[in-house]
């Protein structure tokens, strides 16, 4: 029996049409295969992938559910652009005039495009300061490559199974550098760049994505090759493939990249940008505490020592930075307690300070889904040094991948301060479940559905010995949206931030902020929360690896297309009131707009202290239901709390249907079952205490 | 008061031995029958009588029938537990010794699997019957230990077809020696060469050169050296071109084998173009080669291809399948290409030896961001590590010694674990790649526990001390120290050797990675000289190959002359090698002038520049030619000999002929092309099959097939173009077929 083909029309945006529909007939079993994760706009591909400063360049975008996109949006206010027209004054399709302005910083920018459904994922968009030129046909053969000019950037892709050529002039010992980024800017390829003489026989090759500083032998024609390290290819696989001349002795400038999930917590809030260097060579360097130095894991097997006079019941923390600077290191030190001198001199472990923890379990990329792949820890070092006695120490500072790797880039920067009680946050779209090692979902932007309640994960690292509560607020929310942030506790490393976009609220969308606030002492801190996504929608965790990076914002915005599929609300927007150790019960109002497989889901609890209220049903084919608390159980203390329900449904998608060239409707396409994370939007509850008699 | 009973039983237990008495021999009757020794003189006879060989009641071998004995009697204390006090005093039987299982069995008295050992009146017999009655014990606490075992002589020269008898010596602490020679083991490293049987007693075959006979006694071992000499005259000898000559030549005249004379150029260019670049020599390059002086090509040729990628892609295939990069997993792939490509880039841009293996041994780091690190997605296991590494870099092979004392060798158990404690403090931390981890070097003292003994090991590398190894440094790191020194007497050694082997096809040690004493090299001089040649080039692999083919010795003619047919291993002539898998295909495909397609791969990528084994699933070539699937360290796992499945893959398989009937192919652009005659189109294909020129003969039976008129399946006349490319195909299809073209000459 065919239910009522739902649709909702936006009050202000009337035009647009309902996305869910039920399906004909309620026994009818999909055909398709179950999708992870309801549809949501992705900016995949732009190309070229970033510009000079101060000039116009013309990009084309390619995504998913992005052929409707109205603007394309970057996160620097100097980066704009506009629809290319062409001579009939028609827009052309995925096409946008881009204008960086002679301000815009050099480095890596996100852009985002905006679509009926809401502001998509980011794509990395470079910004530099030199030429820029589009490959638009491939060059597989070595004998017609691609020109490239000195000192420009070559915007290209790979192709599967294929090697690209380009050709370059150099004179006798001229020195150039052949810098391919890929990786670093959201692309899928591992670069092989390859510099060949003029017959196309290598010279020298780098596949770990770093440059190339080559001086010419001889003057002549010279060939770069640029593939896949395992020769795959398609518009996913870009790079930018940079080419400069370089004076003898200068210092090769990298081009700039995004940022591992592991940078939010770099640097320290106040930390000078530049610190003292190390002694180089091989001797002991004395130091004082506190202390902020800079150094290198170099040459290979580097182990750089210090020594520092500190007393009994002192404590210290220590802190170094490499990797979260980008750098493939490991640092890792241990201090000892120095006992005699001379041939006497006797070293006595005191700690070994190693990684930085993640700070929830971090997925394995497991067939099921066994926590967020994000991992805000780090291989640097973070730690406590307590001085049991009084002394003179030594601290050995070395990489634990620097064993047979001479390279002085590799550096790092030590600090070791008296506590400084802080906190890093960092946020992430939260999955729970995934189908078949499915990881579409891992890659979600903050674009709401009417009617849906998504959920951040927000987890903290926690610095020097901070161990209080962290109260989460979100601002800068489009028109018709909330945020209900559910508290990091004390001790404790995750909270939830769940944004809401009511049922009424309007297509809009707005940059936001995460903000966690605690009190350190006698200080009330707030820091804003970086937030991480991953940069490509992964559907086979097999056979590719999610990728996250931090993005250099928060967009959060509202669809005009479609609404949520079900929307689970209490019944009342209150505060609701229970006595300690009584059970509560919340009626909860359902507001379906899809069809859904099964009679009901399965809900479980967010909440701090509430995790382990036992799952239970809600009915899908109700339009109310009621939620039951037993405080009793939970052993809930009194106080407020915020929490929601949340559980996995499979939804039957229907995508919006487009109108025929001629403006009729055409058929729905066929319903796709499609698995998702529903929440209820967040109810606030009080317990109050027991009345005393 | 007399017991008739007791007087009976003592005259039952007396019995036995006033009978032995009678008729025990020498052996017994030179020492004192109370001072037998379990270790010295009962566990040597159940060595020689092979009761503890891995077959039969070894531990090591799983123990026939619940009875284990140290593997060659390497731990005698255990085996006197397991024979006196075990079997539930069964295999020892002090109240009647004739009915000790060690003896019934022993003489198949009773049934026993292993047949009958010893006979009841052989002198081992009667000591072990004695010793027995005597109480079975280990002996006196101050029976001197073995030190060492010697063999007289330790050289001769044999004539073919002459016997030697060898004697064996085994010395003690205390300076006394003993005749052992019934007691050793004896075993011919070459039994083509020479044959030696269980009394020590040697016979040289008719083969020339030089082998030997480990001689083993209670975990000593020695070597009797054979030289074998041919004994004709050297009159001529070439000039030498390098030091290799020297030795080699020297060889040569000491065993009066006379050399063949030089091969000529074209047959030097073929050879040099398949052994350094794995390839045929292009058109392009045999014209470049041939107009060079004649007194500079071969040195110009040699340069080139050592510059050539194609060197590094070739021995990259060499090595990355000996280092195990094996696709399990379609996630393997990302790995395993850069792993292929690290091999690749470092012998492109010929990273010195040591220094690449001290990567690879040492890598930490991520796959991408180091992708040495591949290597221990592969070989996770230390013990793993420690034999492929020992087998690979070093030529030891230390597997045995991980249960018991090495049979063959002078390696213990503290020698496997002191180097396994190297790998001791390799860490692990899981990414997101399945199986796929990162590697770090955990901080900490490194050791290892010996399994048997329980005690830990501190890194010691095959006996040498590397000294004290902080917590904070890699152990690795002095491992790779001590195998780039330039005194170490297997690292620089393996290598040569393997790479000798590569060129000249059987190496100066046999196997190839499996140095020890009791297996010498045939020229212990020229191998000497190669590995003090290459640690002082700074362990420089292009010049190691460069002086090796420079040599006049690898450019010997393989025709033999009217000597040295039989001669095997003194590189009197070059020794033709069938084509590999991977070099075979390639070579089909530059004669046909087609490509095989491997799967997301390139079009154009070589068989010989493929990453991995998952190749060989889809390409029944390169299985039925034996590419290997990267399972082993061991070069043996590439199949090398010739089949008939081989043979039928040539001459019928559906691959080949789509390639000389390719519509692109070498066949159709001559059969099309109006501008070349039938004597140029002929030369051109001998020189692209066989870098030469066609001889008179050839010339004329080639143009002879290639003019006949052909006619199709119906029976109707082609016409001349069509005749002439089907003529053609089937002419490339013979010279693919021919030895000349299947194997490197």
């Amino acid at each position: 029996m065919a239910k009522s083909f739902f649709s909702i029309t936006n009050m202000n945006q009337p035009r647009l049409l309902l996305l869910f529909t039920w399906m004909c007939c309620l026994g009818v079993t999909s055909i398709h295969g179950q999708s992870v994760c309801l549809p949501a706009p992705r900016l995949l591909t732009t190309m070229p992938m970033g510009g000079q400063v101060g000039t116009q360049v013309e990009v084309v975008i390619g995504g998913e559910n992005t052929d409707d996109a109205t603007e394309l949006m970057f996160s620097h206010p100097s980066i704009t652009a506009s629809k290319k027209v062409d001579a009939n004054g028609r827009h052309e399709p995925n096409r946008y005039l881009v204008t960086i302005s002679v301000d815009c910083p050099e480095g890596v920018h996100d852009a985002h495009v905006l679509t009926p459904m809401g502001i998509s994922t980011a794509r990395a968009f470079s910004v530099g300061d030199l030429n820029e030129i589009v490959q638009t046909e491939p060059t597989p053969d070595w004998e017609n490559p691609l020109v490239i000019p000195m000192n420009s950037v070559c915007n290209a892709s790979a192709n599967p199974r294929a090697v690209n050529h380009y050709r370059f002039h150099a004179r006798q010992g001229q020195r150039l550098v052949v810098d391919c980024t890929s990786r670093g800017i959201d692309s899928k390829l591992n670069a092989v760049v390859i510099i060949a003489d003029a017959q196309g026989r290598d010279l020298m090759v780098e596949r770990g994505g770093d440059r190339l500083d080559f001086t010419a032998p001889a003057d002549g024609d010279y060939l770069v090759k640029v593939h896949e390290l395992t020769f795959k290819g398609g518009a996913e696989y870009f790079y930018r493939l940079a080419l400069t001349e370089l004076p003898p002795g200068t210092v090769p400038r990298r081009q700039m990249s995004t940022l591992a999930v592991s940078a939010c917590s770099w640097p320290p809030p106040g930390l000078p940008t530049t610190a003292v260097s190390e002694e180089s060579g091989d001797e002991i360097q004395s130091i004082s505490l506190p202390c902020d130095l800079q150094g290198k894991f170099f040459p290979a097997a580097d182990v750089d020592v210090f020594e520092f006079d500190a007393n009994q019941g002192d404590v210290w923390w220590i802190e170094v930075a490499s990797e979260r600077l980008g750098l493939p290191t490991d640092p890792a030190i241990v201090v000892q307690r120095i006992e005699g001198e001379g041939d006497s001199l006797q070293l006595h472990d005191v700690v070994e300070l190693n990684d930085i923890a993640s700070p929830v379990k971090v997925s394995s990329n497991a067939y099921a889904y066994d926590g967020p792949p994000y991992n805000a820890g780090s291989s640097d070092v973070l730690g406590k040094f307590e001085v049991p006695q009084t002394a003179r120490y030594r601290l050995r500072l070395l990489d634990l991948f620097g064993g047979t790797r001479s390279d002085d880039r590799n550096g790092y920067r030590l600090l070791i301060r008296k506590a400084s009680p802080d906190f890093a946050l960092v946020a992430w779209a939260m999955h729970r479940e995934l189908r078949n090692g499915d990881r579409n979902a891992l890659s979600k932007p903050v674009s709401l559905r009417p009617g849906a309640t998504m959920a951040l994960e927000v987890a903290v690292i926690r610095r020097d010995g901070f161990d209080g509560t962290i109260d989460l607020t979100m601002d800068g929310l489009p028109d018709g949206v909330t945020a209900q942030g559910l508290k990091i506790p004390a001790g404790k490393t995750l909270g939830l931030m769940l944004v809401t976009a009511h049922q009424n609220a309007p297509q809009g969308h707005s940059v936001a902020r995460i903000v966690g606030t605690a009190q350190i002492g006698e200080q009330v801190v707030t820091h804003e929360a970086r937030i991480a996504s991953m940069a490509w929608p992964v559907r086979d965790g097999w056979s590719e690896i999610p990728s996250p990076r931090l993005l250099a914002s928060v967009p959060v915005s509202v669809s005009g297309l479609e609404a949520a599929p079900i929307t689970i609300s209490p019944r009342d927007d209150k505060v609701w009131e229970v006595t300690v150790g009584q059970k509560l019960a919340v009626p909860l109002v359902h507001f379906r707009q899809a069809e859904f497989s099964g009679a009901a889901i399965s809900l479980r609890t967010f909440g701090d202290g509430f995790e382990n209220n036992p799952s239970f049903e809600l009915p899908l084919g109700s339009d109310h239901s009621e939620a039951t608390l037993d405080l009793a159980q939970l052993k809930t203390p009194p106080g407020d709390y915020a929490i929601a329900f949340y559980g996995t449904a499979v939804a039957k998608y229907v995508r919006p249907a487009k109108p025929s060239a001629d403006g009729s409707p055409l058929p729905p396409p066929a319903p796709v079952d499609t698995v998702d994370l529903i929440i209820s939007e967040p109810i606030k509850i009080r317990v109050q205490p027991e009345p005393t008699p | 008061m007399f017991c008739l009973s007791s007087n009976l039983n003592i005259v039952y237990r007396w019995l036995p031995v006033l009978v032995t008495t009678l008729f025990i021999g020498e052996t017994v009757r030179s020492q004192d029958v109370a001072d037998i020794s379990f270790i010295r003189d009962v566990a040597p006879i159940l060595t020689k009588a092979g009761c503890n060989s891995g077959a039969c009641h070894a531990k090591a071998g799983g123990g026939q029938n619940g009875f284990e004995l140290s593997l060659l009697g390497f731990e005698p204390l255990e085996d006197y537990e397991h024979i006196v006090r075990e079997g539930r005093g069964r295999r020892v039987s002090l109240a009647s010794p004739e009915r000790s299982l060690l003896l019934a069995k022993a003489t198949g008295r009773v049934p026993h699997g292993g047949g009958v050992r010893m006979s009841v009146d052989s002198d081992n017999y009667r000591l072990l019957q004695r010793w027995i009655f005597d109480g079975a014990a280990i002996g006196r606490e101050d029976t001197p230990d073995l030190v060492a075992l010697d063999v007289e002589p330790a050289n001769e020269l044999m004539q073919s077809g002459s016997h030697r008898s060898l004697r064996a010596v085994a010395r003690y602490r205390d300076d006394s020696t003993r005749d052992v020679t019934s007691l050793a083991l004896y075993e011919s490293n070459d039994h083509a060469m020479v044959q030696v049987n269980d009394h020590g007693e040697v016979t040289a075959g008719d083969i020339p050169g030089k082998a030997a006979v480990m001689v083993r006694y209670q975990g000593k071992v020695a070597v009797f050296n054979a030289a074998i000499p041919l004994g004709q005259p050297v009159t001529e000898v070439h000039e030498p071109n390098n030091f290799i000559d020297v030795h080699v030549f020297s060889n040569l005249r000491e065993l009066g084998i006379p050399p063949s004379p030089l091969c000529d150029d074209a047959t030097f260019l073929r050879r040099v173009s398949l052994d350094i670049a794995g390839r045929l020599p292009t058109e392009v390059e045999v014209r470049e080669f041939f107009s060079h002086a004649s007194d500079m090509r071969r040195g110009k040729a040699i340069d080139w291809y050592l510059a050539s990628s194609s060197y590094a892609d070739y021995f990259a295939n060499k090595w990355t399948s000996l280092l195990k990069n094996r696709r399990d997993e379609q996630s393997d792939i990302t790995a395993n290409f850069a792993f292929h490509a690290w091999i690749r880039d470092s012998l492109l841009e010929n990273r010195p030896y040591d220094q690449l293996v001290r990567e690879l041994l040492a890598a930490t780091g991520t796959v991408i961001g180091n992708p040495a690190v591949a290597w221990y997605k592969r070989v996770k296991e230390p013990k793993q590590q420690v034999e492929d590494v020992a087998q690979l870099f070093l030529g030891v092979r230390m597997q045995c010694a991980q249960c018991h004392h090495h049979p063959f060798e002078r390696w213990s158990q503290d020698d496997y674990y002191g180097l396994v404690a190297f790998f001791s403090q390799v860490g692990r931390k899981p990414t997101a790649v399945p199986g796929e981890d990162l590697i770090f070097h955990k901080r900490g003292v490194a050791t290892a526990q010996n399994i048997r003994s329980g005690q830990s090991v501190r890194p010691v590398a095959l006996g040498d001390d590397v000294g004290v190894i902080a917590p904070d440094q890699d152990p690795r790191l002095p491992l790779a120290d001590w195998m780039s020194q330039a005194d170490n007497p297997y690292f620089a050694k393996a290598v040569v050797n393997r790479y000798w082997k590569h060129f000249l096809k059987r190496g100066l040690i046999e196997p190839e990675d499996d140095i020890r004493d009791t297996n010498p090299p045939s020229n212990p001089e020229l191998l000497a000289a190669l590995e003090r040649h290459f640690v002082d080039s700074g362990f420089d692999l292009k010049e190691l190959v460069r002086v090796i083919v420079n040599s006049r010795t690898y450019q010997l003619s393989s025709e033999p002359n009217d000597h040295n047919l039989m001669d095997r291993q003194n590189y009197s002539r070059f020794y033709p090698r069938r084509l590999s898998a991977e070099v075979l295909l390639d070579s089909i495909d530059q004669f046909a002038g087609t490509h095989t397609e491997f799967a997301d791969l390139p079009i154009g990528t070589t068989a010989v520049g493929l990453p991995d084994n998952s190749y060989n699933k889809a390409s029944p070539f390169l299985r039925v030619f034996g590419r290997p699937n990267a399972q082993s360290v061991c070069e043996c796992e590439r199949v090398e000999s010739a089949n008939l499945a081989q043979s039928l893959h040539l001459l019928n398989a559906p691959d080949i002929s789509a390639k000389v009937g390719s519509t692109h192919g070498f066949a159709e652009r001559l059969a099309t092309d109006s501008q070349t005659t039938p004597v140029e189109k002929v030369r051109r294909l001998y020189e692209a099959a066989f870098a030469r020129a066609p001889t008179t003969d050839e010339l004329e039976t080639s143009i002879g097939y290639l003019m006949d008129s052909r006619s199709d399946a119906s029976g109707n006349p082609l016409d001349a173009v069509a005749s002439l490319r089907t003529n053609l195909q089937d002419l490339m299809w013979a010279m693919i077929n021919g030895k000349e073209f299947l194997f490197n000459h």
